[in-house]
């Protein structure tokens, strides 16, 4: 008995050891900096007035703000739009390609990783990948549409189509996170459904409705609700094909922020920016977990 | 025309297969070839079918400082690394043999550092830095990188660990062996091929950052990303070093998705599955 009670003791003093340092770094490298961002967020800092960053006078000035900034609403309603956009077009282009390669095969297992590659590639290529594709001087499209006598303007200098250009590389960036998602998914359904479905004479598209879609609608939803979380984080993209203009067509929340920091010098008010769009997130996140839940209960 | 039905490839499938991967993969392949071209031939419309490919584009970006961003990209992502496994492993490893009851709200809380939007991290990072002399430094950007992959190992690692049987483990105490000689000389080896297919992701989380680069570097640390956009700004629009640049920088993400061509899939949705 003893003997257990002394292996249990060294097991717990070794956990102890060994997650310490992890919590301890993740603690000053996470959590600090949170704080920090909470509490800057309620001063006006900024950086050529150094004594501002401990002016507590108006705590909430900067959330006032926040509501008439005519750019701070624009931003959201930018990232409102290409975020909708963008997953659903991933969302429903994702599951497009995964019903395509769901099949066994060795050639196609192998394709499976290339379709992969616009995913793993840096972001920032990604983007230089569609500046070489949307510049007039050097980009095929623009040859092409030559070809059929029609003029098209810049895209990413245009105010109609600059947020399209973003969406369509955002879209080409991430399908294939969608796509391995429903991929999976879809291996888990039991053949034997549709196998039944067939002896009682239900066509192709009976059985992607009635069988297919029902199984999969819940990962559909989860997938898109993390790409919902990550299309705040476009940040290369919008940096690269359009600085946020023409004007401020492009400007998502992420980019205000930083120009608000690095540009604007406006520390504290970017603070504020950055934290009503954490609680976006955050509240994004634990609607997944809750789902997550539900779905586990149901199970 | 899809459905779970027919399991086997038919030969329309796989022209459709076929089709659709060259449509998807045309914007990566046109930055490709054009870092093979000299600037007329880029300019050339119709692009040429067959052309001479050169490799002056990557010739003059190698004598050029991008080198040196190239040298720091590969410093900050391999120390960053080593840093996160070195704490994270044995974190997982706790935190897989632990049935306590925080473990959830901490894994939670480790997910959530995950999906902050990077900017969150940078304005705290920035002032520190610039108050401490950590802008740019190589050493810098290993402790911001730190803070992204030390999450993922410690999500990516507890898997690994929960297939080692503990019986194992329990065999090796009963003989008088410590926690310690059981999880560095039992435990370790045999979760040794996830704590490489872990070590690669990292690798890559970090050499794919633009924004913490672009923020926390000047000249000295500057990154081989943040130089390709540079290089645009700065040195005109030669397209041709452009696309080189970026070739190079895909290059090693490109090499190594391959090579964890298995563990990327559970990398890549790291949390989405477990959530």
């Amino acid at each position: 008995m003893s003997g257990k009670g002394l292996v249990d003791a060294e097991r717990r003093r070794f956990n102890r050891l060994a997650l310490a340092p992890s919590l301890i770094v993740l603690f000053v490298i996470a959590v600090l900096p949170a704080i920090y961002l909470v509490v800057t967020s309620l001063t006006p800092f900024q950086l050529v007035n150094p004594g501002s960053s401990t002016d507590f006078s108006s705590l909430l000035r900067n959330y006032r703000l926040l509501p008439g900034d005519p750019r701070f609403v624009n931003s959201l309603w930018v990232q409102a739009k290409l975020s909708f956009w963008g997953v659903l077009l991933q969302v429903l282009l994702g599951m497009l390609l995964a019903l395509l390669l769901h099949t066994q095969s060795r050639v196609v297992e192998f394709a499976r990783t290339l379709f992969l590659i616009p995913m793993v590639l840096p972001p920032i290529v990604v983007a230089i990948i569609w500046k070489l594709i949307y510049t007039p001087d050097i980009g095929p499209l623009y040859y092409a549409a030559s070809l059929l006598n029609v003029t098209m303007p810049s895209l990413t200098s245009s105010v109609d189509f600059a947020l399209t250009a973003i969406i369509i590389a955002d879209t080409w960036e991430w399908m294939p996170f969608t796509f391995l998602m429903v991929l999976a998914a879809l291996q888990t359904i039991p053949e034997e459904f549709s196998e039944a479905a067939l002896v009682d004479g239900a066509n192709r598209l009976q059985i992607f409705f009635y069988i297919t879609l029902p199984f999969i609608t819940p990962i559909l939803v989860i997938s898109g609700m993390f790409r919902l979380i990550d299309s705040v984080k476009a940040f290369p993209l919008v940096f690269l094909l359009t600085g946020g203009g023409p004007g401020s067509v492009t400007e998502v929340t992420n980019y205000y922020a930083y120009l608000l920091a690095f540009d604007f010098n406006e520390i504290g008010y970017s603070c504020s920016v950055t934290i009503v769009m954490l609680l976006l997130v955050v509240a994004v996140s634990l609607g997944v977990v809750w789902m997550g839940r539900r779905r586990e209960a149901m199970a | 025309m899809t459905g779970p039905v027919r399991r086997s490839a038919s030969a329309r499938r796989l022209v459709a297969i076929g089709v659709t991967l060259i449509v998807l993969l045309s914007p990566f392949l046109w930055l490709l070839q054009m870092s093979f071209k000299s600037n007329d031939l880029i300019l050339q419309f119709p692009p040429p079918l067959i052309f001479t490919p050169t490799l002056e584009n990557y010739a003059s970006l190698w004598r050029s400082a991008f080198a040196a961003s190239f040298g720091n990209s590969l410093m900050s992502a391999s120390f960053s690394t080593a840093l996160a496994l070195l704490l994270g492993v044995p974190a997982a490893y706790a935190l897989s043999r632990w049935a306590g009851r925080g473990k959830h709200a901490l894994s939670f809380a480790i997910l959530v550092t995950r999906m902050a939007p990077p900017i969150a991290f940078t304005i705290p990072f920035f002032l520190f830095y610039r108050w401490i002399g950590l802008l740019d430094t190589v050493t810098g950007l290993v402790l911001v990188y730190t803070s992204f992959n030390l999450p993922l190992v410690i999500w990516m690692m507890q898997p690994f660990f929960e297939t080692v049987p503990p019986s194992l483990e329990e065999a090796a105490l009963v003989d008088g062996a410590s926690t310690r000689v059981v999880f560095l000389e039992i435990v370790l080896p045999m979760v040794a091929p996830g704590i490489a297919a872990t070590a690669i992701l990292c690798f890559l989380y970090a050499w794919n950052d633009f924004f913490f680069a672009l923020i926390l570097t000047r000249t000295n640390a500057r990154t081989a990303p943040v130089a390709v956009v540079n290089f645009m700004n700065y040195e005109g629009w030669e397209w041709g070093k452009i696309a080189a640049g970026g070739s190079l920088v895909m290059a090693p993400v490109l090499i190594f998705s391959l090579a964890v061509r298995r563990y990327l899939v559970s990398g890549l949705t790291a949390g989405a599955v477990k959530g």
